[in-house]
């Protein structure tokens, strides 16, 4: 039944779904981790990769965390050509925001304006949609830091943490038990976002701890790991995308979270 | 009075021994009358070009603008630095785009390759480069500053000997032209950075 | 011929403009507000070609309204005042351009501190301690940098201003009978009239 439905993107199916949209992100579900943590001195984004030869050339290939703008770092999680459309789009959009207010993009626009050119490919024109779902961090002066979850029909919502991607129900749960929440929740428009008691270490620690369970291979490497933080540097925001060297720090400094592949 | 001196400028930039300066004055104007004391007119593209931009105030923020956000897209995809020589013909193309409607002011453009070697260049309204191994003058009062630069400026000259040579061209310079002054901003680009001073001069 | 000025202090700023339309020989009106409320916290005052004035001014607050709905903030007076210059400029090359000349006023609240920002009907843009467009500025730049310091408070401002009004109307051959004056400030605007200076 749901053969007839799903050829075009431009209609309903008769239960009321749209079932481009729906493979979209089907496509999305196999595709390589993405994890967000936000804290409330930043946030950590990491990446699992999924092409790993010793052919590649890694060291210089990014294949997962793209920089956005100044203040916005973006996880990709899909197929990465049409991220690429994407991202190229955003930064365009950011740098004509900077040409038109002299000032850097507040984070929520950037992700709407993702948005609603994601939409607009679910409605009209014909075509398919993106498949691609991004996880985007970022900081602005009016709310502070940030991380979104954006899709492929175009929805986005703001989250303390979240994972897409490969095994992002696990990690998800995972996320919900270990992340240190406040007790009292301020909500508001004028309310900056607090990430309530997380530090950056306890967000990169999480991060690790996620990783380890929803990736697939035995032991962590950071040939098969992207990672990138977003901090304030004097007021101003500072995006680290790490090195491999870097990664490899990172894995020991939290390798008492990182459960080895024969105590599963 | 032509639309390139309707808001008055002086721009200069030396080339030294591993490191180039670039100096401007503070002034605009609407012809006879100073409006604001502290006007940029030399912006940083990265850490190592800088350009300067002499000539109509409205078109001076609109092509800084530009540049900024062609700069940034550039450091995106190519994900490096621009080169300053890369930069000026990226300038230069901008430039000659308005062939037929220009934007009215003639960059200068001084910075350090990825080799630490000096690069300053001119160009005219409508982007024809001008390639220098020496100086490079700007604004109002460049004919003032070409006598300066010709009688001061020698090669290999070290950053703090371009900075008090570069200084000096300027502020002379100035205090001969009606339409430039009231202090100015000097940057030295080196290797290890960049030393940015602020001078007082005749304030008129 | 219209009076157009400003001063911001620290934390204020005070826009004054004249309230006369005069076209050709006759004074039409005597009470026009030549402001334009951009948001609670930014104030535009403008002068120049008859029409323009108020086309581009409307189209400007438009826009920021808007922006301010769809975006549940406002924008800063540095991204106003950019936003503003880059509207202008960008009319400046096309088949209509508007030959109006600005200031615009503001306090950011991000940063607790006030703005001023000149921009002129080429839309040249400078961030100025104060500011004056027209005739006015030849009779008033120089009272101005004689009385001001970054450090003034309101009452100096209001008795500089003042003194300004002596000076046009002792030397200036146009008689501004009524000026329209408002502060900007971390309260938002106010207006003050011309007997309480």
């Amino acid at each position: 039944m749901a053969r007839r439905y799903d050829s075009r993107t431009t209609i309903f199916s008769p239960e009321g779904r749209l079932y481009q949209v729906e493979y979209a992100m089907e496509a999305i579900s196999h595709a390589g981790t993405v994890i967000g943590v936000l804290s409330k001195d930043g946030i950590v984004l990491a990446a699992e990769r999924q092409a790993t030869s010793n052919l590649l050339e890694q060291s210089v290939d990014n294949e997962k965390i793209y920089e956005m703008n100044e203040n916005v770092v973006a996880g990709v999680a899909g197929h990465a050509a049409d991220a690429n459309i994407l991202i190229n789009q955003s930064r365009i959009v950011a740098q004509r925001y900077l040409l038109k207010y002299d000032s850097p993009i507040p984070v929520e626009q950037l992700v709407r304006n993702l948005c609603d050119l994601k939409q607009g490919y679910t409605q009209h024109g014909g075509l398919r949609p993106f498949g691609v779902a991004f996880l985007c961090a970022g900081w602005d002066s009016a709310l502070g830091f940030q991380l979104y979850q954006s899709d492929p029909a175009g929805n986005y919502s703001s989250w303390k943490a979240t994972c897409i991607g490969e095994n992002n129900n696990n990690a998800q749960s995972i996320l919900k038990q270990e992340y240190k929440d406040d007790d009292k929740e301020e909500s508001g428009p004028n309310v900056k976002s607090v990430g309530s008691q997380m530090t950056m270490d306890d967000a990169l620690k999480l991060t690790c701890q996620v990783l380890s369970k929803t990736i697939d291979t035995a032991k962590l490497s950071s040939e098969k790991l992207e990672f990138a933080t977003l901090t304030l540097k004097s007021g101003k925001p500072c995006i680290h995308v790490y090195t491999s060297s870097e990664i490899d720090e990172v894995l020991k400094t939290y390798e008492s979270v990182i459960k080895p592949a024969d105590n599963q | 009075m032509s639309i390139m001196q309707y808001n008055g400028s002086a721009i200069v930039a030396m080339a030294g021994k591993g490191c180039v300066a670039i100096a401007a004055d503070k002034r605009l104007g609407q012809r006879a009358l100073t409006v604001d004391t502290e006007f940029q007119k030399v912006f940083p593209i990265t850490d190592r070009t800088y350009i300067g931009l002499p000539g109509l105030a409205t078109d001076v923020k609109t092509l800084y603008d530009r540049f900024r956000m062609r700069v940034n897209l550039y450091k995106h995809n190519e994900e490096r630095t621009i080169e300053p020589k890369t930069f000026s013909h990226l300038v230069s193309h901008m430039l000659y785009e308005r062939r037929f409607g220009p934007y009215f002011v003639e960059p200068v453009v001084a910075g350090l390759d990825k080799n630490d070697e000096p690069y300053i260049c001119g160009m005219d309204l409508i982007g024809c480069i001008n390639f220098a191994k020496d100086f490079i003058v700007g604004g109002t009062a460049s004919d003032n500053l070409y006598g300066m630069c010709e009688s001061l400026w020698e090669p290999e000259l070290g950053p703090e000997d371009l900075f008090e040579t570069i200084s000096q061209a300027l502020l002379n310079a100035v205090d001969r032209d009606a339409l430039s002054g009231w202090g100015a901003v000097v940057h030295i680009i080196t290797p290890e950075g960049v030393i940015t001073r602020d001078l007082k001069g005749r304030m008129d | 011929m219209d009076a157009q000025f400003a001063i911001s202090g620290r934390d204020f700023v005070i826009s004054v403009t004249d309230k006369g339309v005069a076209r050709s020989i006759v004074k039409m009106k005597h009470n026009e507000d030549k402001t334009w409320q951009l948001s609670s916290h930014t104030l535009m005052s403008v002068s120049g070609e008859a029409g323009d004035t108020a086309n581009f001014s409307e189209y400007i607050q438009g826009n920021v309204r808007l922006y301010s709905m769809r975006n549940s903030q406002d924008l800063s007076p540095s991204e106003l005042a950019n936003f503003i210059r880059g509207e202008l400029a960008a009319a400046l090359r096309s088949r209509s351009p508007s030959q109006v000349n600005l200031l615009v006023a503001g306090y950011d609240k991000g940063k607790d501190e006030a703005a001023l920002y000149w921009i002129d009907y080429l839309s040249a843009m400078a961030k100025v301690p104060f500011a004056a467009h027209g005739y006015c500025g030849y009779f008033l730049y120089s009272v101005m940098d004689r009385e001001y310091t970054p450090e003034i408070t309101l009452e100096e401002a209001k008795a500089l201003i003042k003194k300004c009004f002596e000076v046009l109307k002792t030397r200036f051959i146009v008689d501004f009978a009524n000026y329209t004056i408002k502060v900007v400030d971390r309260n938002g605007t106010h207006e003050i009239r011309q007997d309480e200076l």
